[in-house]
């Protein structure tokens, strides 16, 4: 059932990444060939909605799989272990989402002053051009993600001590009493074993679900608050962190790997 | 975004360059009227503490900033405020509460310019003040136009700005968003100051004790995430830098690292110098009242606290004390503006340059190169239209450079329209 769950999984978000870079790339294309903000707007909707749709769809599919196996989902095999360095409760960081945002919004601000102060044409609206009411949208929006955000890992503050509470440290003295006496067969315990860790994986699957209903809620209130054309931009610079970390991780390991079988 | 501002190098690079403490002297000095005024130490500050130097100052992570719930403008009344929004936790992200928006917008336009009156004599502003990069907010900022009602010295009214950095918890930059105004007023009533600097320096007084009481009597229900538990409690504190704007001066009042800057004939001037712990003259009060400081993280006083003076911050006296430094600046037909801030801005945008971006809004009707409006038409510039458009405009922008230039703590901007019958 696990492998099965993680050999599912694992091809799915193959697919997904492949599609992701796809979109990466139309998303590329229409940040760069823009018509006036009026005309196009619409069909850049469209295409923001699409690649809104793409995670939503990431995260129905990990939700599924998540009934089957929240284990895997939390510390998943397939992940580089640079991008695990960045992991919360099995995914990215909500709030890491903002600084995102300020951090491309910087750039594009910068370069917007830039590129007039030079005599250039100033360049099509992005996220340089957030408006008053856009930054205390996003403003309210960080705060209470960041209060959502503690809430979960408090959450899981707590399910992650209760690895040590009376039912699992009596069942752990039990099992190796057990196996004393009895040598290696505790199978008679084998049902009571299974349903104390079904009921901690229980909860780490409710963790797991609020954190990315968290990370995608996110994701949908900051595209709500941009523009069209601004999530383009962000969507862009959301693909292009994600694809690069996972590339630089697994640069990072492949020189490891061929560094060992040198040695 | 509406202020594409063309004349001033925003894009410099040389970030964080705080402003040389000579520079700013040299631009004191070409000011005539502005003067300080050194208050003497009053001898009813709390005396040390034994425990000092045993605790750090601390950083609490697990809670939640506390918030007041956002106040609405009466239509009728005389003062308007613009609070910190509400964290609500009910709310998940997405959820967009449908007043929102309207409590959302800058204080400028909440303003009720539809008594004329009142309109006449409300000074345009707009304010900023955003979480940024911290996972705490710690500032808090409070407006209140005409706050002193009718006095009869002042017939024409009196506007109050007050900017709060707070640090260790929110909770004390919250309580002056919330008393400082009032405790100014009392005291014009009542307290029989004879001068602003009086005036001035009692309200920080009866501030400081205020807080001090308020944590020691703990039956207050507190949400920020100290939960006004002693003896974290003790360690809290916040920058004040209040501007009261007559018709005819600007009163600024501060302690701490947070600054007032006025724009004057695009000169920026600095209404208050930052309270560092190694300024000399505050370096020197500082040991003479037995204290020290340390250098760890930059310099501090017993090496936990990175200002000199500030609201609260009880274990830390009196090395650290409440008295403000009050300066009292004429109007002039020359004045521009008035930026009050937090050191998220002055942190990473000079004086000069801030000056220069607010000019800049305020001046243009329209920007010289055509900034296209963003989605919420926020930037649409016609002729003739209010300048508290123009105040909010050089407060997001100021807020947006400061992010743009990697400020990672909270920022607040709080932009004033000095022009007269502008």
């Amino acid at each position: 059932m696990g492998n099965e769950t993680q050999d599912n999984f694992e091809e799915f978000y193959r697919e997904w990444r492949d599609e992701q870079k796809q979109q990466l790339d139309n998303l590329v294309f229409a940040s760069n060939n823009s018509q006036p903000p009026q005309t196009d707007s619409s069909s850049l909707s469209v295409l923001v909605a699409g690649v809104v749709a793409h995670y939503e769809r990431y995260y129905k599919t990990k939700s599924k799989c998540a009934k089957a196996d929240v284990l895997l989902l939390l510390s998943p095999p397939w992940t580089t272990s640079l991008e695990d360095a960045f992991i919360w409760v099995g995914g990215w960081r909500p709030t890491t989402a903002f600084h995102l945002l300020y951090s491309k919004s910087g750039l594009q601000f910068v370069a917007k002053f830039e590129a007039v102060e030079s005599g250039a044409a100033a360049s099509p609206i992005d996220l340089g051009d957030l408006s008053s009411e856009q930054v205390h949208l996003i403003d309210t929006l960080q705060r209470r993600t960041i209060v959502e955000e503690r809430k979960i890992s408090e959450k899981l503050a707590k399910q992650q001590e209760r690895v040590a509470d009376a039912e699992m440290v009596e069942l752990s003295h039990d099992v190796n009493e057990l196996s004393r006496v009895e040598g290696d067969d505790t199978s008679f315990v084998t049902g009571r074993i299974k349903s104390t860790l079904k009921l901690k994986e229980e909860g780490f699957h409710k963790i797991l679900q609020s954190a990315d209903d968290l990370r995608l809620g996110t994701i949908k209130a900051v595209v709500d608050i941009l523009t069209p054309m601004q999530a383009v931009h962000f969507l862009i610079a959301a693909a292009e962190l994600q694809l690069s970390l996972r590339d630089w991780g697994r640069e990072k390991e492949e020189r490891e790997a061929s560094s060992q079988a040198v040695a | 975004m509406a202020g594409m501002c063309c004349e001033v190098n925003l894009a410099e690079t040389e970030t964080s360059a705080p402003v040389e403490p000579s520079s700013r002297s040299a631009r004191r000095r070409r000011m005539e009227i502005h003067q300080f005024n050194f208050v003497p130490t009053d001898s009813a500050v709390a005396p040390p503490l034994e425990t000092r130097g045993k605790r750090k100052r601390q950083k609490f992570d697990a809670v939640v900033p506390v918030l007041q719930p956002p106040r609405k403008c009466g239509k009728a009344a005389r003062s308007c405020e613009e609070d910190d929004e509400k964290v609500n936790n009910s709310h998940l992200p997405g959820e967009v509460e449908p007043e929102k928006k309207q409590l959302r917008l800058p204080a400028a336009e909440t303003t009720p310019v539809s008594e004329l009156d009142v309109a006449r004599d409300c000074p345009k502003f707009g304010m900023t003040s955003v979480c940024g990069r911290r996972r705490d907010m710690e500032d808090a900022v409070a407006i209140h136009t005409s706050f002193a009602g009718a006095n009869p010295n002042f017939p024409s009214g009196m506007h109050f700005f007050g900017v709060y950095d707070g640090h260790g918890c929110s909770h004390v930059a919250t309580r002056c968003k919330d008393r400082m105004h009032e405790i100014v007023k009392d005291e014009l009533q009542t307290g029989g100051s004879s001068s602003w600097e009086r005036t001035m320096f009692e309200s920080f007084l009866k501030m400081d004790k205020e807080v001090g009481d308020w944590c020691s009597g703990g039956e207050c229900i507190s949400a920020c995430r100290c939960e006004l538990q002693t003896p974290q409690c003790d360690a809290v504190g916040s920058t004040a830098v209040v501007a009261v704007v007559t018709p005819d001066k600007v009163v600024v009042s501060n302690c701490g690292d947070s600054r007032a800057v006025l724009c004057r004939n695009g000169v920026a001037i600095p209404l208050s110098v930052d309270h560092k712990p190694d300024r000399p003259d505050e370096l020197n009060r500082i040991q003479e009242a037995g204290g020290r400081v340390i250098f760890w993280d930059g310099p501090r006083v017993l090496g936990v606290l990175a200002m000199s003076r500030a609201i609260g911050d009880n274990y830390l006296k009196p090395f650290v004390i409440s008295e403000p430094e009050v300066t009292v600046t004429e109007r002039t037909a020359e004045d521009e503006c008035l930026i009050l801030a937090s050191d998220g801005l002055w942190d990473v945008v000079s004086n000069e340059t801030a000056c220069g971006v607010a000019r800049m809004c305020l001046q243009s009707r329209k920007p010289p190169s055509p900034p296209r409006s963003p989605g919420n038409d926020m930037s649409v510039t016609v002729a003739g239209e209010s300048s508290d458009k123009a105040c909010s405009d050089a407060s997001i922008l100021l807020t947006k450079l400061a992010l743009a230039r990697h400020s990672t703590d909270n920022v607040s901007v709080v932009v004033v329209d000095l022009r007269k019958s502008s």
